[in-house]
């Protein structure tokens, strides 16, 4: 329990810190954890209480993700959003497998560092997006949708992840049982439901938390992923007022995926035999994977590598749902990786981000000066 | 000039429209509670922007719609669509020197400018709905209300030095 306090007031301290400097916190996160945990001084353990609270910070994280997934007002040129989304798809998560499988990971490994590969950190994209005032560029909101249509992939990955060797069709039922629940549960119950989110005493807070809670260990009581369950309770509610489920899941989120990120990296350990070359490898791979699908995807849309350019520059940092995938199903060699994968990337992106107008300047107008330089020497000859 | 507007996820929600002239403004209210103002010039490529509280962005919509503020005096105008077309303005003034002492009544401020004084800040509280017999001191802030021929009017006849 004190380890957990010590935690907590280390986590205050540099969120006050990430504040200042203005960088996305998770990498300061997962490093407090893993300087406090079994790799570093070995101050705070993983316990049954810590595991709950990281539980339930993943359950908001995906319940928060269902709240925002408002498919009927996708992008004005949905064939613009999947050509830019499959771009994506297949170049980062097939440079991240491969490279993964050829540095000697299994197959399932290589997959899950895969998929961490391609999906970027919505929280840290959308927020650094707004703090260096990038929201009127072309390429914004396209990145905005990319982001989704990467919670969409996730969706359907967790789906076939957590199907494994169950008999599919029996599990299939099941889910779209629950499916059918939620939906008749949102659609009927509307009128009920706004009338509780529209009091101003606790109900509205208590209510959320447990239909959370609930939706999860129906979910597990049932066999069914209670991830997916909680993404679809996400979705359902989003139909009747997602403002206000989202500002009284806010709190629980905030507190409690802070401590997912902690007691993440408070079970990292190097001593599990990795190989700290092949790690490397990786995190360079993963800035340069996202440079080559931004470029395409860039000159694909734009027709223009200085959109590609400043897709890449926007879209580098991996987080949240990265390591998300590393708790559910990676072994401790993946987690590892991803938590190396994180914080590389979350600070050269956050870094890329900030200066990426100045970097497209600079380069307009070298070529420009390139081409004054050039003209006279030809109109000479 | 079209305005379109756009519910963009995790963001919030974005105006924009461009003028006649081909300038290009946009707004957007983001869910932290802040709202960034573009505004990007026809032929240029990079936006310059603004980032405001709610309260910066309420003042500069009242510049906008044309009511005067100077320094501490503030005016807004409201209109009700539904009241065909219902136009009511208010102003803050702080009174000038020569009315100090003088009631609501002597300065016949409603039979001369048809305005009305609906609240007066004084010091550290307020009087709302002050009476006839109601005397202005040193220092005191008065809220009128009216359609804004009826404020300019009290502008200058009541508020002279």
């Amino acid at each position: 329990m004190e380890g957990f306090i010590i935690a907590l007031f280390v986590c205050m301290v540099l969120a006050l810190i990430s504040k200042y400097l203005s960088i996305p916190a998770i990498p300061f996160y997962i490093l407090a954890g893993i300087v406090l945990g079994k790799a570093g001084l070995g101050i705070v353990q993983s316990d049954e209480i810590s595991q709950f609270f990281s539980e339930i910070g993943l359950l908001f994280l995906l319940f928060f993700m269902g709240l925002g997934l408002k498919l009927d007002q996708m992008l004005a040129d949905p064939s613009k959003l999947l050509t830019a989304g499959i771009i994506g798809l297949v170049v980062d998560m097939g440079i991240g497998f491969t490279a993964a499988y050829l540095l000697g990971f299994s197959l399932m490994e290589a997959f899950i560092i895969g998929v961490a590969f391609y999906i970027t950190s919505t929280a840290i994209v959308i927020t650094t997006l707004i703090e260096n005032r990038k929201l009127m560029m072309k390429e914004a909101e396209l990145i905005i949708w990319l982001e989704v249509f990467e919670d969409i992939v996730l969706i359907i990955i967790i789906a076939l992840l957590s199907s494994g060797d169950k008999d599919l069709l029996f599990f299939f039922l099941k889910i779209v049982l629950g499916l059918g629940i939620l939906y008749v549960i949102s659609h009927y119950g509307k009128e009920f439901l706004v009338s509780i989110l529209d009091r101003d005493d606790e109900t509205p807070i208590l209510f959320t938390f447990a239909a959370v809670l609930t939706t999860a260990s129906l979910a597990i009581l049932f066999g069914i992923p209670d991830t997916l369950m909680v993404i679809a309770l996400g979705a359902a509610l989003a139909t009747t007022d997602p403002d206000a489920f989202e500002q009284h899941a806010r709190p629980f989120k905030d507190v409690f995926l802070v401590m997912f990120f902690v007691f993440f990296g408070v079970t990292i350990d190097f001593a599990s035999g990795m190989d700290l070359y092949a790690i490397a490898i990786l995190c360079l791979l993963a800035v340069f994977s996202k440079l080559i699908s931004g470029m395409l995807i860039g000159l694909a849309i734009y027709g223009s590598a200085l959109s590609g350019l400043e897709i890449w520059a926007n879209t580098i940092s991996r987080g949240e749902f990265s390591i998300a995938l590393a708790v559910l199903y990676g072994s401790a060699v993946v987690g590892t990786v991803i938590a190396a994968l994180v914080i590389v990337t979350t600070l050269v992106g956050s870094f890329m981000a900030k200066y990426s107008t100045s970097m497209r300047r600079g380069i307009v107008s070298h070529s420009r000066r390139k081409a004054l330089v050039h003209r006279p020497h030809n109109s000479g000859r | 000039m079209a305005l379109r507007s756009q519910n963009l996820p995790g963001v919030g929600t974005k105006y924009e429209f461009k003028t006649d002239k081909g300038d290009t403004v946009a707004i957007f209210f983001t869910r932290t509670g802040t709202i960034q103002m573009y505004t990007l010039q026809k032929g240029c490529k990079t936006p310059s922007a603004a980032e405001m509280t709610p309260v910066e962005a309420r003042r500069l919509g009242n510049i906008l719609t044309g009511a005067i503020i100077e320094a501490d005096q503030e005016s807004v105008e409201v209109a009700f669509s539904a009241l065909a077309d219902l136009r009511v303005t208010i102003h803050t003034f702080y009174i000038p020197k020569a009315i100090i002492g003088k009631t609501i009544e002597d300065l016949q401020i409603r039979a001369k400018t048809g305005a009305t004084v609906i609240a007066v800040s004084r010091h550290d509280h307020n009087i709302i709905n002050p009476s006839p017999s109601f005397v202005f001191e040193d220092g005191d802030a008065v809220l009128v209300i009216g359609e804004s021929d009826q404020i300019k009017k009290f502008e200058s006849e009541i508020m002279v030095e």
